[in-house]
């Protein structure tokens, strides 16, 4: 029971961590690309790009951790961890995309499937898995530090996209509008970020 | 000169713009591509010489071997081709990078040297319906990486400059003006104030382009 109690708690606690603390945008900037892409796109639900994130996040965790277990020792680790991390988010690809489909049928899945390649091949996705493998996480910590991260990625967008109607105003100069006020304020948030942690500058 | 004339003429400046990847459509400042390593990792400018190796050892053989591979896919499935070509070209460029660097060089990048793998600045063609053709890729990889390269040095000398005073570890002014650039946060500053800028002069030279073939 005590084991079951100190499982649980380690994955909260990393995933905890990993919304907040070690936000996958605002601390490591993991994702950006596709985030400024995304809070600028209508077409593309926030929802459920996220949820199909978060998916692909935990299952390719769990297959990353196996992975790395099996293959850390390997002398060519160091060149073939990308590759690798890469087919296991590839794997965790099919395995959401025929969940998808038996859910939705063919015709019903179309617009999710057309958003599942950009949640499954971005820097969120590999970063968090290189991290897990690279820290030598417990199980229990890969599946919380993944939940968070995806979460934690989700909550950025919502951020970013709740706030494009006032970074879009006439208010803005017209040279900053568009992708580079958006970074601004993502920089502006990463620094509260990295004071809520606890950090000081150097000056 | 006519009104007819002058049309083509005005889409022939649109598109000698859309064609400079370097300064007019520079695919860090206008697109935002490849943004992750260039915010954290790209702090001082032997860190940015470091990933521009990476970046071109990495994205045109990429390019071209998913411009390849593609033709027998799914559209649905080229974000997978594009992936996993590029894991396996980071194999090789690795082994390149190990040659060239020492492991504690390398270690000043982290997870961003394998990060490349998903950026987008080496992926987000599979986003296009079209095929690309091998020499096109070729030629596109080619420019894209000059492009990013070009954006890539002049933010991390800026960031060196800026956050520690220094250039190649050598004083350059008297202290650091401005430490937090030395900061993730400080990184999506700078490179959103240099985006600020480079648009403004690229938006210049696009407008002064225009006027030259104005009809009289």
């Amino acid at each position: 029971m005590t084991e079951v109690l100190r499982a649980l708690g380690s994955f909260f606690a990393y995933a905890v961590i990993a919304v907040f603390a070690q936000n996958a945008v605002f601390t490591r900037s993991l994702g950006v690309s596709r985030l400024v892409k995304l809070s600028e796109d209508d077409e593309v639900g926030s929802l459920v790009f996220g949820a199909l994130l978060c998916a692909v996040q935990i299952i390719s965790a769990m297959m990353g951790f196996f992975v790395n277990r099996w293959l850390f020792a390997s002398a060519f680790w160091i060149y073939l961890r990308p590759l690798v991390m890469v087919l296991c988010s590839a794997a965790a690809f099919f395995v959401v995309l025929l969940v998808v489909v038996i859910c939705f049928r063919v015709h019903g899945a179309r617009e999710i499937v057309a958003v599942l390649p950009m949640a499954t091949f971005n820097t969120c996705i590999l970063g968090t898995l290189l991290l897990s493998t690279i820290q030598n996480f417990t199980f229990t910590q890969t599946l919380g530090f993944a939940l968070g991260s995806g979460v934690g990625y989700v909550m950025a967008v919502a951020l970013v996209r709740g706030a494009q109607e006032r970074l879009q105003s006439e208010a803005v100069p017209a040279t900053f509008r568009g992708l580079p006020i958006t970074l601004l304020y993502i920089g502006i948030l990463a620094l509260a970020i990295y004071g809520f942690t606890g950090h000081m500058l150097a000056f | 000169m006519s009104e007819l004339q002058h049309e083509p003429l005005q889409a022939s400046v649109e598109k000698r713009a859309r064609r400079d990847r370097v300064f007019l459509n520079n695919p860090v400042i206008m697109q935002g591509l490849g943004l992750a390593p260039l915010i954290v990792a790209a702090t001082t400018l032997k860190n940015g010489i470091m990933l521009s190796t990476a970046v071109l050892l990495l994205l045109t053989p990429t390019r071209v071997l998913a411009a390849l591979l593609s033709r027998f896919s799914y559209f649905r499935f080229r974000g997978l081709i594009y992936a996993l070509t590029a894991g396996a070209v980071y194999v090789g460029a690795r082994y390149l990078m190990g040659l060239l660097y020492t492991p504690a060089e390398l270690a000043l990048l982290g997870l961003y040297l394998p990060l490349l793998v998903a950026d987008p600045i080496v992926l987000k063609r599979y986003e296009r319906p079209q095929r690309e053709r091998t020499r096109t890729a070729l030629r596109k990889g080619l420019i894209t990486s000059c492009g990013y390269i070009a954006a890539l040095l002049f933010i991390s000398a800026l960031r060196e400059i800026l956050g520690l005073g220094t250039l190649f570890g050598s004083p350059v002014i008297g202290g650091a003006l401005f430490p937090m650039a030395q900061l993730p946060s400080g990184g999506f500053m700078v490179t959103a104030l240099v985006m600020c800028v480079w648009r403004a002069a690229a938006a210049g030279v696009k407008k002064q382009m225009s006027l030259e073939v104005e009809p009289l």
